[in-house]
């Protein structure tokens, strides 16, 4: 009997931080959009490299975090009502978003250049942010019109502001600076190679 | 013995000529360029057209055709027959300018990148809308269904959801024209940021074409589209001179 009543602790605090994953990723990857097009913007302003590393680090951390998110939604869901996948809102969005960066990613892999590189990332960047407040919207009303599986917050939980997010928000800034960093000193190594083949 | 005369004259001409063509004049020039030379060729036109047809054939086999259900999901097949025949014209618009350094000329040429941009955009938008015009007879045929009950209507949400589809098009086929993967990396770039476009655009053309009631749901859909159609328009006009000169 208290063998039972501990699995369902243990698989209630799972459940709760599934949902915490899920409910704390979204906002998180948004704070990622914005700094990617704060960076995009600046770039294409003032044509300084360091705002394109800064662009390329928060887009893949953010991507990082939005995927976690997703992942914690699709197990989530399917410990609530069985089934992998549902069409909520934010499932829905998540997945649209994410695929939305993720063409800007595969992008600065298809151009070599890196002047021309930058240049198209930037306004990749500045795209995917403006169809972000649409892509809500419209997924929003898309989902109101089918009825939700059970699923949702567990209780206890104060919105924005619990723990969870500045987690998220901590662990996409550590991240984002590692890849900066790595991103500046790939382009350096970049910079002398092209010197080397110069000379 | 040099007369000076004719020297200054060309370049008296090309002055005022510059000054006189104004930015609708310099847009509507682009498009018939673009239209008269696709025109010539109806390359595009045709290909566009048959695959077209063959997603819609392929459609009609996925689905039955003949229950209930497909008509209420007729809507969004058509719309995706639209997105990826559209493609296609769209891919090519300015890939066409690069053999002879075309794109290089237009670039230089005293247009204005909004111009061009306008003029390509405009001309996509004409080529489209006449495929999705020809392949909409057919879809009635295939599926079954009465297209022309509401065709106003109709014809308004292909109009607006065409222009969603052409402007972002237009605007990355001029930001990939350079990519070497270009026809991979257009695809994967337009679809996810024409999802609401596309999401509005099925949703009204299922309501439409089954006959259902136009109710506030679809006024809200149409606010959508619109509303994404004129935001993408600015920023593309904003950012268009970045994408072509870089």
């Amino acid at each position: 009997m208290r063998e039972r009543r501990r699995t369902h602790q243990v698989k209630s605090t799972m459940r709760d931080l599934l949902h915490h994953a899920l409910e704390s990723a979204g906002p998180a990857a948004l704070l990622a959009a914005v700094t990617a097009l704060a960076a995009s913007v600046l770039f294409l302003r003032l044509r300084n490299f360091l705002y394109d590393a800064l662009a390329l680090a928060v887009t893949e951390a953010g991507l990082l975090l939005l995927a976690v998110g997703i992942a914690a939604g699709v197990v989530a869901t399917r410990l609530a009502s069985g089934a992998w996948w549902t069409w909520n809102p934010r499932l829905t969005a998540g997945l649209v978003c994410w695929l939305l960066y993720a063409a800007y990613l595969m992008l600065r892999h298809a151009v070599e250049e890196p002047t021309q590189r930058a240049t198209v990332a930037a306004v990749v960047s500045i795209f995917a942010f403006f169809d972000l407040p649409i892509v809500f919207i419209a997924i929003q009303w898309w989902c109101a019109r089918h009825p939700q599986p059970p699923g949702g917050p567990p209780s206890g939980w104060n919105g924005l502001w619990s723990w969870p997010l500045p987690v998220m928000v901590l662990a996409g800034a550590a991240l984002t600076l590692v890849r900066f960093r790595r991103e500046q000193h790939r382009r350096e190594l970049d910079a002398q190679r092209r010197e080397a083949h110069a000379l | 013995m040099l007369d000076t005369e004719p020297l200054a004259q060309p370049k008296q001409q090309v002055g005022t000529a510059r000054a006189r063509t104004s930015f609708v004049r310099q847009v509507l020039v682009v498009a018939f360029k673009d239209l008269r030379a696709e025109l010539r060729t109806k390359e595009a036109i045709n290909a566009s057209f048959g695959f077209a047809l063959v997603i819609l054939l392929l459609f009609s086999f996925a689905f039955d055709p003949f229950q209930e259900t497909t008509r209420e999901i007729s809507g969004g097949l058509l719309w995706i027959v639209f997105a990826f025949a559209g493609t296609l014209v769209l891919n090519r618009s300015f890939a066409r300018e690069l053999p002879n350094d075309c794109l290089d000329a237009l670039i230089a040429a005293p247009l204005s990148g909004a111009a061009l941009f306008l003029g390509k955009a405009l001309a996509n938008y004409v080529l489209v809308l006449a495929v999705e015009l020809v392949s909409l007879p057919v879809f009635g045929i295939f599926y079954n269904v009465r297209w022309a009950s509401q065709f106003p209507e109709l014809f308004l949400v292909m109009l607006l959801g065409t222009w969603a589809l052409t402007i972002i098009g237009t605007i990355f086929s001029a930001l990939t024209v350079n990519i070497k993967l270009r026809e991979v990396m257009l695809p994967m770039l337009t679809y996810p940021i024409l999802v609401p476009a596309l999401m509005a655009s099925m949703r009204l053309t299922t309501t439409l074409v089954t006959g259902a009631p136009i109710d506030a749901d679809s006024m809200a859909w149409l606010k959508v589209l619109t509303g994404f159609d004129i935001i993408f328009t600015a920023v593309s006009l904003v950012l268009v001179e970045t994408v072509l000169v870089g």
